[in-house]
């Protein structure tokens, strides 16, 4: 296909432009900002402003948070894939409802995440939430339990809760790559005597590579931006269990009011994702075959 | 082969009961809890169906609070960023999908790298900024940034959609002398139409969610968004239940309506081929 520059960039610049505005001059404000900490103590140079990071990264709350993103990602990641990939395969078999479950599976994407903060205070709730009383009476509990009491169990229970919210989305995106398969690479499996789980593993997830991709990358960064599920139950306690980089940045700057050091935890971290999204791109990219 | 199938139906319909029972019931119970007395709510033993049926909790919400201050704000913000989002992305997408060009490539991954970029790395920055520039406390700066958040997935979207028009039908209307913008027009947008309504619901959603920058960039009573002002109920030490949930129903009812009438293009959107 010709090459058609001028007139390709015209379609794309309105969009492209708006987008760096908004993300490149606030990253190059907050740069300047780290460095500005520096010279309000009164050592004005331009290579100061390192020391801001360098005491940063040392921080024992920076590492913290560090890490409970670090874990936030993982759980997320495990959690989501076994909750996609169920409603997907579910929703991709034929049953009486198939439509309309498909259609309002994503009930839980779509409403307001504030939405899904009271659905789940209430759920959990431990003097009156439907979950302990349930538990109590099958048994598996003795009393109520606090479910964002202790740290470990208000860390699992905010991953699970912000997989709730997303599975559902992602379970559509994993069906879409499911329809682009060929049936009848299943047809010919199945003659040659393939079980369901074999099926599996050598056509469906194979040919989910591009889906998997944008899911593994996108949905990593998605999962580490998440903020006010968080924020919005446990304020990143108990004990700072499960503050997460973004709500340390939040604290920081708009509790804490230290604008600088926020920005430069803000300039650390995108460098870190970006960092990552290179990666991942360069190495997971699938092959174009168009 | 028989066996086989038993297990199949088994699994499918184990999976189908956690499905609903996970992804279904927390709805059912907040909007039927929504209707419940106060003390129902909050009594130890929960009850699966209602005992009790009120309404004073919505007639609260509706006539005596800011309900429908937050509401309109929560319209005028979402429609906006919409609209904009579209256009931009309409564009935006045609021209990766249709022209090949110098970057074309790395136009397309910094747009999937930025629909997750963004998010709270940028909440410190862009407030610094807009106080530079005085945008702090308006519709405008929520706009700019809801459109920022939901414009790269669209485009992603939007590329597929535009994939499944044939492109005979493009070089005919050339041969026939229509110009590019014609072609966009008469050709391109109502063919694509159903993927279009989807993504608009896919920004619309993005907006209407969104809670992080409506909450830090807006401080005016006047000029909170639904998300914000729930937030602010949620915050409070001694919560009000009732209040609470049926302002969470009220406030999902607009992109559940929105949902009900176009909701099946966004989901055979997302399924049909979107993202490859």
């Amino acid at each position: 296909m010709k090459k058609n520059n001028i007139e390709g960039w015209l379609f794309v610049s309105p969009l492209v432009i708006w987008i760096s505005l908004i993300i490149l001059v606030p990253i190059y404000i907050a740069f300047e900002l780290s460095l500005f900490n520096v010279k309000i103590i009164g050592t004005s140079g331009k290579f100061i402003g390192v020391d801001n990071y360098v005491k940063l990264l040392g921080k024992s709350k920076f590492l913290n948070a560090s890490l409970n993103s670090f874990y936030w990602i993982i759980g997320n990641a495990i959690c989501q894939t076994f909750f996609a990939f169920t409603i997907a395969l579910t929703i991709n078999y034929k049953f009486p409802g198939k439509k309309i479950m498909a259609n309002w599976i994503i009930l839980s994407f779509i409403i307001p995440t504030v939405v899904v903060v009271v659905i789940w205070k209430l759920m959990l709730s431990s003097s009156s939430g439907v979950i302990n009383s349930v538990l109590i009476d099958i048994g598996l509990f003795d009393e109520a339990t606090g479910f964002f009491s202790s740290p470990n169990k208000a860390f699992i229970s905010l991953v699970l809760i912000n997989s709730w919210r997303w599975s559902p989305f992602l379970a559509l995106i994993i069906l879409s790559g499911l329809n682009s398969i060929n049936r009848e690479m299943y047809d010919a499996s199945k003659v040659d005597g393939a079980n369901f789980i074999q099926q599996f593993l050598f056509i469906t997830f194979p040919n989910l590579k591009s889906v998997l991709f944008v899911l593994g990358l996108v949905g990593t960064l998605l999962s580490f931006n998440i903020f006010d599920i968080i924020w919005l139950i446990t304020k990143g306690g108990p004990s700072s269990a499960t503050t997460t980089l973004p709500l340390l940045i939040y604290e920081t700057a708009f509790t804490k009011f230290r604008i600088s050091q926020a920005a430069t935890l803000s300039i650390v971290t995108s460098f870190l994702l970006l960092l990552f999204s290179i990666i991942f791109i360069k190495s997971m990219a699938p092959k174009e075959d168009d | 082969m028989i066996k086989e199938n038993n297990i199949k139906l088994i699994f499918l319909s184990l999976s189908l009961l956690l499905i609903i029972l996970i992804f279904f019931f927390p709805f059912f119970w907040i909007i039927t809890s929504s209707f419940k007395s106060p003390e129902e709510i909050i009594a130890t033993s929960t009850t699966i169906i209602p005992r009790s049926f009120t309404l004073e909790h919505y007639n609260k919400i509706l006539f005596n609070s800011d309900f429908f201050i937050y509401l309109k704000n929560s319209l005028i913000v979402s429609f906006s960023s919409m609209i904009i989002s579209i256009i931009l992305s309409v564009s935006a997408a045609y021209g990766l999908h249709k022209l090949k060009f110098y970057g074309n490539k790395f136009v397309e991954y910094s747009l999937l790298v930025t629909y997750a970029f963004p998010g709270v790395i940028l909440l410190v920055p862009i407030y610094l900024l807009f106080a530079k520039v005085n945008l702090l406390n308006s519709y405008l700066a929520l706009i700019v940034v809801n459109v920022l958040f939901a414009t790269p997935f669209a485009v992603w979207m939007l590329k597929a959609f535009f994939k499944l028009i044939p492109n005979e039908i493009e070089e005919a209307a050339y041969i026939d002398g229509a110009s590019r913008y014609i072609v966009i027009s008469r050709i391109i947008v109502p063919l694509a139409a159903p993927g279009i309504a989807s993504v608009a619901i896919f920004c619309f959603i993005i907006s209407w969610t969104e809670y992080l920058f409506a909450s830090i960039l807006i401080s005016g009573d006047d000029l909170k968004t639904l998300p914000v002002g729930l937030a602010g109920i949620v915050g409070q030490y001694q919560i009000d239940w009732g209040f609470l949930l049926s302002g969470a129903v009220l406030a999902s009812l607009p992109v559940i309506l929105l949902f009900v009438f176009i909701g099946k293009y966004f989901v055979s959107g997302l399924t049909e081929g979107a993202v490859k």
